[in-house]
């Protein structure tokens, strides 16, 4: 689940940087121009009010040539031109000056020198400055036949105060985008990936061992052909392992009819063997021989066709476990005594005992002293119990050969025969028989040589097997 | 010993080599090829025992014990392909007394059957008595059953009645299966106690007011029967 979330954040990502870049670009561009063309008309007005103002308003107050300080504020220029919301700086020329504030005090010095000089010599000239924190546009110029200059001075406090909006209002704008384009990528990335989290569910029932689980074709775009690609893969596997179940069902039932059909003949020849057996003293010199072994054959071919027989039941899933109380002790003893009395067990001091199935368990450990019996004929055969972790471990351990290091992986594998020389009637299929029913019952069998020689086959058993089993139609009595 | 056996089975080889070993044991033995002779034999003459194959063409093994138990206790013995819990529980509840799985060897099918017929033909020494268990009457002598309240016999089998004398004998005491199995069907060591279970089964359908939750027979879990106090 560690892609989809790393797609989201990368889509989001992208968009929002998309966003943010031209919503800023967008902002600095409108800021400049908006504030350029502000500042060109705000001076546009007060140059053509100036030029008005100087060539028309003075002229009419009949002004000296060379007014003193009296004759403007007799004139009432000054007032004239603050009812219209501008203050004004009077140069009279000779060093002194009439301001209609005091604000102003000093302007004359603050501006730029080519603005009083072009002033001098009777143009229009501006600055922007700043007075008592207050942005402000002066604009100067001189009274028609050489009179005092004139400085109009305005504030332009409203241009930044429209900036400032406008820049607020970008700054909202692009907030909203960011969300708009957050939102966007949910969406986008929501539509994405739902096809690959369906893919994702799909492969993992397929993996479960639903074979028939399928991709849903819902575009005509990029994914809906791999998902018809997906599909028609996950066909051919499907089918391919439908095919190779068939074959190996085919091939059980082979084995199970084959063995089932032997038994007949094979009652048969069981029960004339026995009789046979029992008369051998009586038969001639020259068949006795033949007929002790005729005896000793049928026995093994009885062997390998109920082996078989029962091995072709657990392929079947034919078999049901049937759990009861049991004291391992107790069992191992009886099986000991009955199977192989030459082993040693010493019981544990404790009666262990586990729900298992008996019959199960003394089919195993059966096998297993057979194995020794066969392998290490006449060498110390030991069974012990033990408990491990969760784990009860049953194990027979022999002295004989052991088993090649290379071969003990294959051990409980059907027909592997460990020494082909000395397996005299094994058919080969007791450990795998055993695994089987160690598996019934929720355990397993495995095999190691000892370190001081001899073969160790244990079965280890969860020691809840209940629980291990839990699902299953195993029952307790 | 000169008991007479049937013996049912349409194998010839197999019929026939069982025959001999049987007949070499010292048994009358007759023969049936498929279900029907085999209840037309069995109704024709007094037998001692019943060999019984359970695949049987034109009336399985199981059909032809339950035809023979509905007018005998003969022992049955069930002759079957296969030891798991379907061919045996079905045979037995079908009312065979034991079973013999093939392939077999003569001398183990020979001494179960002597096995089988060893029950029939003890008795009780000490039969002047009878014995109880809760309602249930138990005539040693006449090896009947009944309710204390007057009811009919209760129709047991022998293995069934066998079975709730040995209980009855020691009420409050815990008979293991192995313990059963040896006492009443006569095996050494490591027969199927499916064979006890079962019978307990049939035992309680019998004679117990509710066989769900019995109260004459108990089940001790991982140890095996009682009989009530």
């Amino acid at each position: 689940m560690h892609l989809p979330r790393g797609v989201r954040a990368r889509l989001a990502g992208a968009l929002v940087l998309l966003v943010a870049v031209t919503a800023a670009v967008l902002g600095v561009g409108a800021t400049i121009f908006v504030d350029a063309r502000l500042h060109q008309q705000t001076l546009a007005d007060a140059a053509n009010q100036a030029t008005f103002d100087l060539t028309v308003i003075v002229p009419g107050r009949q002004l000296p040539d060379h007014p003193t300080q009296d004759d403007i504020a007799r004139s009432g220029l000054i007032d004239t031109f603050r009812q219209r919301g501008v203050e004004t700086v009077v140069d009279l020329g000779d060093g002194t000056t009439v301001k209609s504030n005091d604000e102003l005090e000093g302007l004359l010095q603050r501006l730029p020198a080519d603005v009083t000089a072009r002033v001098g010599r009777g143009e229009l000239a501006y600055a922007w400055l700043d007075i008592a924190g207050v942005p402000r546009l002066v604009v100067g110029g001189l009274a028609p036949g050489g009179g005092p200059a004139f400085y109009f001075v305005r504030k332009v406090d409203a241009i930044q105060a429209a900036i400032d909006q406008l820049r607020l209002a970008l700054l909202i704008g692009s907030l909203v985008l960011v969300g708009l384009a957050l939102l966007t990528a949910r969406i986008l990335a929501r539509g994405i990936l739902a096809p690959v989290e369906k893919a994702g569910e799909t492969a993992e029932r397929i993996e479960r061992g639903d074979l028939l689980a399928r991709v849903p074709v819902t575009s005509h775009d990029e994914f809906g052909t791999w998902a018809d690609r997906f599909n028609r893969m996950a066909d051919t596997l499907s089918e391919t392992i439908r095919r190779l179940e068939r074959a190996q069902h085919q091939n059980r039932r082979f084995v199970a009819d084959v063995s089932h059909e032997l038994r007949t003949p094979l009652t048969a020849l069981v029960a004339e063997a026995s009789i046979v057996g029992e008369h051998l003293d009586g038969l001639p010199p020259e068949s006795r021989r033949a007929a002790e072994m005729l005896v000793g054959d049928v026995g093994r071919l009885r062997t390998l066709v109920e082996e078989l027989m029962e091995l072709s039941r657990f392929d079947a899933d034919a078999e049901t476990v049937a759990l009861e109380r049991v004291d391992l002790g107790k069992l191992i003893e009886t099986v000991r005594s009955t199977r192989s009395p030459k082993a040693r067990f010493a019981p544990p001091a404790e009666p262990v005992v586990v729900d298992a199935d008996p019959r199960r368990l003394e089919r195993i450990l059966g096998n297993f002293l057979d194995n020794a019996r066969e392998h290490a004929a006449d060498a110390d055969v030991e069974i012990a119990v033990e408990s491990r972790d969760d784990d009860i471990v049953i194990a027979v351990s022999d002295r004989g050969p052991g088993v090649p290091p290379d071969r003990l992986e294959m051990i409980f594998d059907r027909f592997t025969k460990i020494d082909p020389s000395r397996s005299g009637g094994s058919s080969g299929l007791g450990l795998a028989i055993a695994a089987e029913h160690a598996a019934l019952m929720g355990g397993y069998l495995q095999a190691m040589n000892r370190e001081d020689g001899g073969l160790r086959l244990e079965l280890v058993l969860p020691r809840d097997v209940a629980g291990t089993l839990r699902g299953s139609d195993g029952t307790a009595t | 010993m000169d008991a007479r056996i049937l013996l049912v089975e349409d194998d010839p080889s197999i019929r026939e080599v069982t025959a001999i070993g049987l007949r070499n044991a010292g048994f009358t033995v007759e023969t049936a090829d498929d279900g029907r002779a085999g209840i037309e034999r069995f109704e024709a003459a007094d037998f001692d025992l019943v060999l019984l194959d359970v695949m049987l063409p034109r009336l399985d093994g199981l059909e032809v014990a339950r035809a023979i138990r509905k007018r005998s206790t003969v022992p049955i013995v069930m002759l079957t392909a296969r030891a798991d819990t379907i061919d045996v529980v079905v045979g037995l509840e079908a009312g065979a007394d034991d079973y013999v799985r093939k392939p077999f060897e003569v001398p183990e099918l020979v001494a179960r059957v002597r096995a089988a017929l060893r029950r029939v033909g003890q008795r009780d020494d000490d039969a002047a008595s009878d014995l109880r268990l809760g309602p249930l009457v138990i005539d040693l002598a006449g090896r009947t059953v009944r309710r204390e309240d007057g009811e009919g016999e209760i129709p047991l089998t022998r293995t069934e009645f066998d079975l709730l004398v040995d209980l009855a004998r020691h009420p409050g005491q815990v008979l293991a299966r192995d313990t059963l199995l040896d006492r009443i069907w006569g095996y050494d060591y490591l027969g199927d106690s499916r064979l006890v279970d079962v019978a307990v089964g049939r035992l309680r359908a019998k004679i117990e007011a509710d066989p769900a939750s019995p109260e004459l027979i108990l089940t001790v879990r991982g140890a095996g029967y009682k009989a009530a106090r």
